[in-house]
């Protein structure tokens, strides 16, 4: 294999907070909030079962009930085999039982359902985690002061819904703050949280599918748009000379695709890839946000849950789709800002980085059969350091079933994570295709190969993809941190 | 998720064991009376929509069980009540005199702001049964001690005052909810940047 004195990617300055894995996910805030509010963290085993007699003859008492209640069927009776039917639920609830959030059907309707779930939790002493019944999974998780309840027949783990569920909950506080919530329920247990939450449900609808179907979230990590690393540095440096005049700005973040493009951010403050995860979710959900300049106060629960940073956010111009997002913790300087952005696409025509990112936004990625590695269908190489990924294009089977080869890295992401038993390199060859992963200390990576390939081929191949992910880093990662 | 004119109102039922609140319960919801006694294992939760002016409100009932054994769990449900429905048998004496405790209990695990203004209302169930034991006088006086609860007599199996209770019930529980205003703005959530500094960072000032 090929050995490089640093890994493909890697760099001194990273713009990105790096973490381990996602396993400390929920463990990690910049505020004293949660350890002064003696947060509840779910421990470790996620596989205690908790079942009991009394509760479950209560449980299906209800369920009876419920179905035997005109009201209720009037209206359900169309939407009920289409919303038992669906493979996942996610349910939010306050610790009332008050409901707050429901993937599918109507939550107003659900309510007593709610009831139940606050029931089984209540009865556990606040203890259950999860409940597996045959196909079923029922995950429960505290984050004070609200619940969130998963309900999935899919092949997900309990890490990887678990990993789900504090997106909601982080995307809850982002539009909040953490501080908010919890003084709202301190006042008032009885509060209709939905009250302060119109709208939002959209982004908790976006973020769970985002979650679901982004190989991003699964590895903690985010995807540069490809650029000359000239241009790269050019739109940064144009970002910051416009930029580090204006007092207390916190972050600059330009994206588009999904994919970042720069992030320029104040000297000694890291955003974490969950954060970011966020602000992708934020401009990809919101469709508003392309027509107008807006100014939106944001919470970045991993910066610091308890206060707001404020937003402004618009697209580059009509003919550049790069979306520029400038955080401050001032909130009144939308105008110093918005002159801050007209000299930022001034800046970017006149040095033509504006058809640079355009030209990188309408370029499909190549395959990695284009590339050149013929038996080698798709992979994912993360740069443990920086917390950056790239991934090829997707090719054939691939092209029309993105969820399978999502289900294909989940499973194989979750057995090298796996709390009892971490691999380092695995190789599993099955009917379909062969799917290698290789943890490192520097990088992981995730390959999936056509199923007749053998393994010396794909050592050859795995180290030649590694020579030439090195040789294009500067394009395909963000290697040089800009501060303002 | 609800636009700003839904609400939902959590509701608690409470009172001795066979004083009929499932029935109660059923009869609002469902319509339908059993004259069999079946009951309530730790909670039963139902659902109701009724309109007042104009506004769509969603109770979420929960019946608990009256009987000693779950008590337990009954209370984890009190928090967070917008109303407390008490329940007595009106040929059952005992089951008057245990309201005060179940109010009493009510209050201290639900900890409600202001004890003094939480709305609860009374139900006298089985005015269709002789011999009669709690005279209505009797009940009425116990609610005027208690901050004016307001009273209805009611029959679980005839459906005699029942919707009318749940409407007052719902009306009271809705008059507090409107009298508590969203306070916002009161705490600005501004970061401080100088005190910001995440701990892997090891750093207390700001340059900027």
């Amino acid at each position: 294999m090929s050995e490089f004195e640093i890994e493909p990617g890697a760099t001194k300055d990273s713009v990105l907070v790096t973490s381990e894995s996602f396993d400390n996910f929920e463990q990690m805030s910049s505020s004293l909030e949660e350890i002064k509010y003696g947060n509840v963290k779910p421990n470790d085993d996620p596989n205690s079962v908790l079942t009991d007699d009394n509760q479950v003859e209560s449980t299906s008492n209800t369920a009876e009930t419920q179905s035997a209640n005109a009201n209720v069927k009037d209206e359900y009776v169309e939407n009920s085999i289409d919303w038992t039917n669906k493979k996942k639920h996610v349910f939010v609830l306050s610790t009332a039982g008050k409901p707050i959030y429901s993937r599918h059907g109507n939550e107003d309707k659900l309510a007593w359902l709610f009831g139940v779930m606050l029931g089984l939790f209540k009865y556990s002493h606040d203890s259950i985690k999860s409940i597996h019944a045959g196909d079923t999974t029922y995950l429960f998780l505290s984050k004070k002061p609200l619940i969130l309840v998963a309900i999935w027949k899919t092949k997900e783990s309990v890490n990887q819904v678990t990993l789900q569920l504090n997106y909601v909950f982080n995307q809850i506080v982002s539009m909040l703050t953490l501080r908010r919530l919890i003084k709202t329920y301190d006042e008032r247990p009885n509060y209709d949280l939905r009250r302060l939450l119109t709208g939002v449900d959209r982004l908790i609808d976006h973020v769970l599918d985002f979650s679901e179907n982004e190989a991003a979230f699964t590895l903690g990590a985010i995807q540069c748009l490809p650029l000359a690393l000239s241009d790269r540095d050019a739109i940064s440096k144009a970002i910051k000379d416009a930029c580090g005049k204006i007092k207390n700005l916190v972050f600059a973040i330009l994206l588009g695709n999904n994919r970042l493009i720069t992030l320029v951010q104040m000297k000694k403050y890291h955003l974490h890839p969950a954060d970011l995860h966020l602000v992708f979710n934020l401009v990809q959900a919101t469709e508003s946000l392309k027509y107008s300049e807006s100014w939106t106060p944001l919470c970045l629960p991993r910066f610091d849950n308890s206060g707001f940073l404020y937003a402004h956010v618009s697209y580059l111009s009509e003919d550049c789709q790069a979306c520029l997002m400038l955080l401050t913790v001032e909130r009144d300087v939308f105008f110093p800002l918005s002159n801050a952005k007209q000299k930022i696409v001034e800046k970017l025509r006149i040095s033509g980085c504006m058809e640079h990112i355009n030209a990188s936004l309408l370029a499909m990625e190549e395959s990695a059969l284009a590339s050149g590695f013929s038996e080698l269908r798709h992979y994912l190489y993360k740069c443990k350091s920086t917390a950056q990924f790239y991934q090829p294009a997707l090719s054939p089977p691939y092209t029309k079933d993105k969820i399978k080869l999502m289900e294909l890295y989940k499973r194989a992401y979750q057995k090298m994570h796996c709390s009892t038993r971490q691999l380092k390199l695995s190789f599993e060859r099955s009917f379909d295709e062969v799917v290698f992963s290789w943890d490192t200390k520097g990088f992981e990576l995730y390959a999936i190969f056509e199923p007749l390939i053998d393994t010396q081929k794909v050592i050859h191949c795995v180290s030649k993809l590694l020579d030439w992910i090195k040789k294009r880093e500067d394009k395909l990662f963000h290697l040089n941190a800009y501060t303002f | 998720m609800a636009s700003n004119k839904k609400v939902l109102l959590k509701v608690i039922i409470l009172g001795d064991s066979s004083v009929g609140k499932t029935s109660l319960m059923n009869q609002y919801v469902n319509r339908k009376f059993s004259n069999q006694y079946k009951a309530t294992i730790g909670a039963d939760f139902l659902t109701k929509e009724v309109t007042i002016d104009d506004r769509t409100v969603t109770m979420q009932i929960w019946d608990t069980a009256g009987q000693e054994r779950f008590q337990s769990l009954g209370v984890a449900f009190y928090r967070g009540a917008d109303c407390c429905v008490l329940v007595f048998d009106v040929t059952a004496p005992n089951t008057f005199k245990s309201l005060d405790s179940w109010r009493d209990e009510f209050l201290i695990q639900a900890a409600p702001r202001e004890p003094d203004n939480f709305p609860f209302v009374l139900l006298g169930n089985k005015v269709d049964l002789e011999p009669r034991a709690i005279s209505a006088k009797r009940a009425q006086q116990w609610c005027q001690s208690k901050n004016d609860i307001p009273y209805f007599e009611t029959s679980a199996k005839e459906g005699l005052n029942v919707e009318q209770a749940f409407l007052a019930i719902a009306k009271n529980a809705l008059a507090q909810q409107n009298q508590t205003v969203d306070l916002y703005n009161e705490f600005p959530d501004q970061i401080k940047l100088t005190n910001t500094q995440r701990p892997s960072n090891g750093s207390d000032s700001c340059a900027c």
